[in-house]
């Protein structure tokens, strides 16, 4: 029993515990809009797009999370600006972009010796977190999460009736706009919390999970920043004990409560829909 | 002058040049059908789902590159399978699946004390390219592109026009599945040899430059091979002299020849001259 509480008793597992719990709810909350927007490729991006502008933070002294964020704000504007002007489909100008800017990211870190750990950026050190980082990633949960209650419903609108949000007066374009300033800010939080590689997991599969379990978009953002948090939390105590990477237990965590859910989920479950098959038959 | 042709009278250097065309080649040519099909993500998710099957099989004590494949392949048939019996579109049944198996690889990683060092795996330095990996290589490529010669044409209906392929009495899932089977097996390939990041850039900016200056396959798939050649001769050459990252440099160098396409594409150039009549796509 005893052996259960030893994680809580070091301060860099109760800062880990927290951080993880933390970037896990916010990422899943902004993981709905992303699973049906269809844009998982877009949170992949930007997480990768970031290491440009870490490098360049370093050599110019500014803090990490600035010049990340300029980056992956920078590799979204280049998006939005190639959209629509050639014949390259969207997943093309994405994939296009953020290798360019990962590639960049890769040559500045070896043409400049710094401190930047290749391994931290992509792998993430949940473990060994500063905090001022702590600081950095309590500052965007909140604006994200300030972010989506003020435009959450209009994000939503734009997503599933442009037409009526532009009667009501919004701008389908803001919204996009928005959508990607939350997931630079939140791929920034979830580059130091579980690495490039996996944000793509927490910024997708709660929305995935939540969106097989219920039609309401409410109660699936729910769903979703619940699990994200929950996973966190878990993953995160579990990879103690496993004394293996924090990240990797997290999303694959994530991943396997997905896969009970793919099955079993009430309605839109893989049994579920083979059973009304067999019922209409 | 001599400085430009001196990197070329090492031996590393000439087998580096040789690897690189090599799966530049391959892997320019599946970028035509991955930017024709909107599979970006796809080289992207496979490059990264192989860890679990290099860790598996190191522990199994087979063939690395059975392991890669055979992970790479099912990540790529399961999320099709996902798509194809839930709602979760394509897009997110892929994030999940290939962030879920990175994560367990990672996890799988940390248990093991193996040889197999994460960093080759990931970033494989194509300056220090073992025979081993020279010959699977070559063995790859050959197969794949023989199979591209015989099979090109249905496979190039099958993705301008699924539709017409199944008239003419194609079996389109078959020709999916052998895209994805070349796919996977010029990725675990180019992994090995030339590390994830560059496999992903070769597999969507070479078609994407070329899709910019051509509206025909033939002439296509010729561009994106002259382009992946071309960066991964400037890009080797230019990491040697500036002694940068050799897989930065590549992708670099790519970049700059889509940004010139980009700018300068006769039809879809964003300076080509006012009045010229883009085609339409």
């Amino acid at each position: 029993m005893e052996e259960l509480l030893v994680p809580f008793a070091y301060d860099y597992m109760r800062r880990a515990l927290m951080i993880s719990t933390l970037v896990g709810a916010v990422s899943g909350l902004l993981s709905c809009y992303v699973v049906l927007k269809g844009w998982s490729l877009m949170g992949d991006a930007l997480s990768h797009a970031i290491v440009p502008g870490v490098v360049l933070a370093w050599i110019a002294g500014i803090p990490f999370a600035i010049g990340a964020f300029a980056s992956g704000m920078l590799a979204a504007v280049v998006m939005a600006a190639l959209r629509g002007r050639t014949p390259l489909k969207e997943d093309t100008i994405i994939g296009v972009v953020f290798t360019g800017f990962f590639g960049a990211g890769l040559f500045l870190l070896s043409v400049f010796p710094s401190d930047v750990r290749l391994k931290t950026i992509i792998f993430g050190n949940v473990l060994g977190i500063a905090d001022e980082d702590i600081v950095q990633m309590a500052i965007i949960a909140v604006v994200v999460v300030a972010a989506l209650a003020v435009w959450g419903r209009d994000l939503m609108l734009s997503l599933f009736d442009p037409v009526h949000l532009k009667a009501i007066g919004g701008s389908p374009d803001m919204m996009r706009l928005l959508l990607l300033v939350l997931l630079a800010a939140t791929a920034v939080a979830g580059l130091q919390a579980v690495g490039a590689v996996l944000v793509i997991g927490m910024l997708v599969t709660p929305g995935a999970t939540a969106y097989l379990l219920t039609d309401r978009f409410g109660t699936m953002a729910a769903i979703a920043s619940a699990l994200g948090a929950a996973t966190g939390l878990v993953g995160a105590y579990v990879s103690y004990f496993l004394d293996g990477s924090t990240g990797g237990t997290i999303v694959a965590l994530q991943a396997g409560v997905f896969v009970v859910v793919l099955f079993f989920a009430p309605r839109h479950g893989i049994l579920a829909s083979r059973r009304a098959a067999r019922q209409a038959a | 002058m001599s400085a430009f042709i001196e990197p070329w009278t090492y031996g590393f250097m000439q087998q580096a040049l040789l690897v690189g065309l090599m799966v530049a080649t391959l892997a320019a040519i599946l970028s035509c059908f991955v930017v024709l099909k909107g599979w970006s993500l796809m080289g992207d998710a496979v490059s990264h789902a192989i860890l679990p099957g290099v860790v598996g099989a190191y522990i199994l004590g087979i063939p690395l590159v059975i392991g890669a494949f055979v992970a790479g392949l099912s990540c790529a048939l399961a999320s099709g399978a996902i798509r194809a019996t839930s709602r979760v579109k394509e897009d997110a049944a892929m994030g999940v699946v290939f962030s879920g198996m990175f994560a367990v690889g990672l996890i799988m990683l940390s248990q093991v004390r193996s040889n197999v060092h994460l960093s080759h795996i990931l970033f494989g330095s194509i300056l220090g390219i073992e025979a081993e990996d020279f010959w699977q290589t070559l063995v790859i490529t050959t197969v794949s592109l023989l199979v591209l010669a015989v099979r090109g044409r249905d496979l190039v209906l099958f993705c301008f026009d699924p539709g017409q392929a199944r008239i003419v009495g194609l079996h389109v899932g078959r020709l999916r599945l052998l895209l994805l089977t070349i796919l996977s097996a010029s990725i675990v390939a180019g992994v090995q040899a030339v590390g994830v990041i560059l496999v992903v850039a070769l597999l969507i900016t070479p078609g994407a430059i070329a899709l910019l200056l051509t509206d025909r396959f033939g002439r296509m798939v010729m561009i994106a091979v002259a382009a992946a050649c071309t960066a991964t001769f400037a890009g080797i050459q230019a990491s040697f002299m500036l002694d940068a990252s050799t897989a930065g440099s590549i992708v670099l160098a790519l970049s700059a020849l889509f940004v010139a396409a980009l700018l300068f594409s006769p039809r879809h150039g964003l300076l080509r001259r006012r009045g010229a009549v883009p085609a339409p796509m």
